[in-house]
């Protein structure tokens, strides 16, 4: 569906995306991470034409897009700022690019307002400005902004970072049903890990304009590709010589991780793997979970626990810590790969 | 937007490269150019031109002679009175302006909102306008003159006049920029460093001196070198009061020829040349002061300034006496014009109220005007007396001044728009664009009249197609040039503001919808700074439509303003029936001026500033209304036919 082939984009001297190769299928949800300033926003810019490459080509359907001004390649864009256009109403935004292209007063009209219905916003809703809405009615109205000339791809650059959690989490989950009711290839850029792994197909992980890793939630989670990914996507323990010799099995030329969720507290008896003693020296109360400190000696490890409310160790408790050698994810100290 | 590196990558096709867009950027780079050289640069050289080209006696070249005159003759004394009077009012001006200010939005002053109108009436009059105001008062038949004869009759009736009368009169005309812009960064201040300051014991002069004033220091600075400029160019003042400084000298030498005296013109140039190194002197202080950056506000979350009690009760009565005082300064020149402009001519000859004869006359119709000839016998001259709206001359005056005004204020918006929506697109060059329409900013208002003057005088000028342009009919485009010349800078500065409250991705996501660059100007970035635009409109109009300064530099018959009209009407009534009413008319005249400026004022920061959603919300509480009456006559027109039956 889309093709970024060796895509090269500089800003005077700084070259801001290194040889970028992405394949985006058709109907995939594919989300772009990275730390700020690694190119997600450039590579999104990139395809919908804000941005033209100084090398390197773009395909949509097979065909080269990479001279097509902005105006003509029917990709839809959701700004993280929404671009709402300030002097217009609610309709007249939904309506500004299907006016453009001259449609008939009727088709505008019947167009606006089913798209409108589908993201749920009222008739009396489209009458107001849009200074009028709540920041996920604005959401709503970007949104229905670039769908509603029915365009291939959808592109989203952080459209949920200006809201608060509950509604952000909120409308995560109807995006998500959206862009399968609608079935359109997206393309997302997010700053935030739970939005990238619960919402892709696949997610692409930059850094310093380079690609490290294309893959589902669980590769990218648990088969991270290269060290920056591991320490990139979720919490991690790295490990120290001392714990990796306890544990036995492990190349400590290597640089050695373990999730936090793969640490067991107090393992039954079943388990197969190191043990440690450790103790309590600081806890984090999330709700869902409990993060906690332990030091067993060798060095202080991070982990988490269900909070089952029943379970809850205090600070200064002594648990037992286990490590299985399988759980851990080691990378080549030179090359970053994995190992 | 990185576009200037970016679009090195692209390859444009022929078509593309050299389209429409392409030709119509290099039209307006030509415009730019010929604009810029012809109507800023040329005219200005020529006048410093003038200054090394002059002849002396024995017909050879001598560049030194007019510096030499200058040195020799009474010429310093124009510039040192100029001089001393912009230290006079830079000393007056802040004192009366820091005062206002305070008084209204610092210290907690009885009837604050009264004593703000009062002080701001200088936002709705000013310049000549403003002046005759004074002159009304303190003039030698002014109200206060006659009431103070009366009581000290050796007293010289002929007091306010010179030095201490433009000293004073300025000084109350120049609080306007106080009033608007000190006012706001007043308002500015985190009210939690006021309270912090209190907490750790300080009383509250001192929080004033050590905690308020270094924040407005910053503000004040700008505007003390702004009084002082105003000050060395003022005009209408020094030429209604008479007080021989640089301007009025440049206006006379202007008009003056080589038969009554030695080189006047080069030495009017020389004089608005020196006028032009003070400013360009100043503004570089005042840009490199302004470059440090000072006191910016760290405030996460600021408190809105808090008025501050006086506790020492004798300060108060004094504070409250200071202020009620500058009131009446400002207050008097107003009331009594507004009241004397529905006086009858012989009221306002005599300066005794009359409100049994109340009257329009001074606004609109004729009257006759009966008078005692020398021989003893009483003549009548037929519609001598008449009001604003009905004597020729200050009518011409109004549509002279409001058809140039109206053409300068659009074009100036319309150059500043097309040239900000450039300078935001393309950065490197568009530098150059700017600093090229902020050049004005640098010239005194009177070396860019005085030259276009001097330049445009002959049919030499081969770009503006061999026209003499001081000719006749066509002053009146000189001057619109000129005035757009003028306001160019002061609309650059306000419209590139609102430039900046654009946001990049509306541009991107207009463009994404399928909007071509001209479309995406026109409806998503224009009606965002339309708001802004209109009001540069409106406030470039309201100057220009009482601007006496260019106008008089042009002194030309054809090119007669409003302004110069409202100056003529300040000459003494002649006698046998001729120039009467003069003084009704003047009163009448700044009565209209403070509606159409207070009009135009209400229009853009009243209804000009509202945004779509506040728009919307009137509509719809005025459709609500509508409906509520509808439904009442309804209910009515039901039960009308009952009631007649009952």
């Amino acid at each position: 569906m889309i093709k970024l082939d060796n895509i090269v984009v500089k800003f005077g001297e700084f070259t801001a995306l290194h040889d970028i190769n992405i394949h985006v299928k058709e109907g995939e949800f594919l989300t772009i991470r990275g730390p700020s300033g690694c190119g997600k926003t450039t590579t999104l810019r990139t395809i919908t034409g804000c941005i033209e490459p100084a090398e390197g080509r773009v395909y949509v359907k097979g065909e080269d897009i990479t001279d097509v001004p902005i105006e003509k390649r029917n990709i839809g864009i959701v700004f993280q700022s929404y671009a709402l256009f300030p002097t217009m109403t609610v309709y007249d935004n939904i309506a500004f690019g299907l006016k453009i292209k001259k449609y008939k007063k009727k088709q505008i009209d019947d167009a606006v307002r089913t798209i409108a219905k589908k993201v749920d916003l009222s008739d009396e809703q489209l009458k107001k400005a849009v200074s009028q809405l709540s920041g996920g009615q604005q959401q709503r109205v970007a949104i229905a902004r670039a769908l509603v000339a029915d365009p291939a791809i959808i592109c989203m650059d952080e459209p949920l970072s200006n809201l608060d959690a509950k509604l952000r989490v909120q409308l995560r989950n109807e995006l998500k049903n959206m862009q399968k009711d609608f079935g359109i290839t997206s393309i997302y850029v997010t700053h935030d890990q739970e939005e990238a792994l619960t919402l892709s197909d696949r997610i692409a992980v930059f850094n310093k304009g380079f690609i490290e890793q294309i893959g589902t939630p669980n590769e990218i989670y648990n088969h991270s590709a290269t060290e920056f990914v591991c320490n990139f996507i979720g919490d991690i323990n790295p490990l120290c010589d001392a714990l990796t010799d306890a544990i036995g099995g492990i190349d400590k030329a290597n640089h050695n991780y373990i999730r936090l969720e793969r640490v067991r507290c107090n393992p039954d008896d079943t388990f197969v793997g190191a043990v440690f003693n450790g103790k309590v020296i600081s806890r984090e109360y999330y709700g869902l979970y409990i993060k906690y400190s332990v030091d067993i000696g060798l060095q202080t490890l991070k982990v988490i626990e269900k909070n089952d409310g029943v379970n809850i160790y205090d600070i200064g408790s002594e648990i037992k810590i286990g490590i299985s050698a399988n759980d851990i994810m080691s990378y080549n100290a030179q090359t970053g790969e994995a190992v | 937007m990185k576009n200037d590196t970016l679009t090195l990558g692209r390859k444009h096709s022929w078509t593309e490269k050299y389209g429409p867009s392409f030709m119509l950027r290099v039209i307006l780079l030509v415009f730019f150019v010929y604009f810029f050289l012809g109507f800023m640069v040329l005219p200005c050289i020529n006048t410093v031109k003038s200054i090394f080209t002059v002849k002396d006696s024995t017909g050879k070249t001598d560049p030194l002679a007019v510096i030499k005159f200058f040195f020799a003759g009474s010429m310093p004394t124009y510039v040192w009175n100029s001089v001393k009077l912009a230290i006079g009012l830079v000393i007056t001006v802040n004192v009366v302006g820091i005062s206002i200010v305070l008084l209204t939005e610092y210290f907690d002053i009885k009837g604050a909102r009264i004593l703000r109108m009062g002080y701001q009436t200088t936002l709705i009059y000013s310049g000549v306008a403003l002046v005759t105001g004074y002159l009304f008062l303190y003039d030698n038949d002014g109200i206060i003159t006659s009431l103070l004869s009366n009581a000290f009759p050796n007293m010289n009736t002929n007091w306010f006049t010179g030095f201490y009368a433009v000293w004073f009169t300025m000084t109350f005309a120049c609080t306007s920029n106080h009033a608007l812009f000190l006012r706001n960064a007043i308002r500015g201040i985190d009210y939690n460093t006021v309270e912090a300051a209190r907490n750790l014991g300080a009383k509250p002069f001192k929080v004033l001196f050590k905690v308020v004033f270094p924040t407005l220091i910053p503000t004040l600075f700008s505007l003390t070198v702004m009084t002082f400029i105003t000050g060395l160019c003022a005009m209408s003042a020094p030429t209604l009061l008479g007080y021989d400084s640089i301007n009025p000298e440049i206006v006379r030498l202007a008009g003056s020829s080589t038969a009554d005296e030695s080189f006047p013109q080069a030495r009017a140039a020389l004089l608005s040349i020196i006028l032009a190194l003070f400013t360009i002197l100043l503004l570089t202080v005042l840009t490199m002061y302004e470059r440090k950056g000072h006191y910016l506000s760290v405030s996460k979350t600021k408190a809105k300034l808090q008025k501050q009690k006086i506790a020492n009760p004798v300060v108060n009565v004094l504070t409250h006496i200071y202020a009620y005082i500058l009131f009446i300064i400002y207050m008097t020149p107003v009331v009594m014009i507004v009241i004397f402009s529905f006086q009858t001519y012989s009221a306002i000859r005599l300066k005794k109220l009359d409100f049994s004869k109340l009257t329009l006359i001074n606004f609109f119709g004729k009257q006759d005007y009966e008078y005692l000839t020398s021989r003893g016998t009483y003549k009548t001259r037929e519609g001598s007396i008449s009001g604003l709206f009905s004597n020729d001359a200050t009518l011409n005056g109004i549509k002279n001044s409001f058809f140039m005004s109206i053409v300068a204020a659009a074009l100036a918006c319309i150059i500043v728009v097309i040239a900000c929506n450039y300078i935001f697109k393309h950065k490197k060059t568009g530098v150059i664009l700017e600093y090229c329409l902020l050049l004005p900013w640098l010239l005194p208002t009177i070396l860019i009249c005085y030259s276009y003057r001097t330049y445009f005088n002959t049919g030499d000028i081969a770009y503006v197609f061999g026209n003499n342009l001081y000719y006749q009919n066509n002053v009146r485009i000189l001057i619109i040039l000129a005035y757009t010349v003028v306001k160019l800078p002061f609309s650059l500065r306000m419209i590139k503001a609102a430039f900046y409250a654009i946001d990049s991705e509306l541009e991107d996501a207009a463009r994404n919808l399928g909007a071509g660059s001209l479309v995406t100007f026109l409806r998503v970035k224009l009606p965002i700074i339309l708001p802004s635009v209109l009001a540069v409109f409106a406030l470039n109009f309201n100057a220009l439509f009482t601007e006496y300064d260019m106008s008089a530099t042009f002194a030309s018959s054809y090119g007669t303003t409003y302004a110069m009209v409202i100056q003529s009407m300040c000459a003494d009534e002649g006698l046998y029936g001729y120039n009467v009413n003069a003084s009704g008319r003047r009163c009448a005249s700044t009565v209209f001026i403070m509606i159409v400026s207070g009009l135009i004022l209400y229009l853009v920061y009243g209804v000009g500033s509202r945004d779509l959603a506040e728009r919307l919300e009137i509509k719809e509480k005025r459709k609500k209304r509508i409906e509520k009456l509808k439904a009442k006559f309804k209910k009515n027109a039901a039960v009308g036919p009952t009631e007649i039956k009952g």
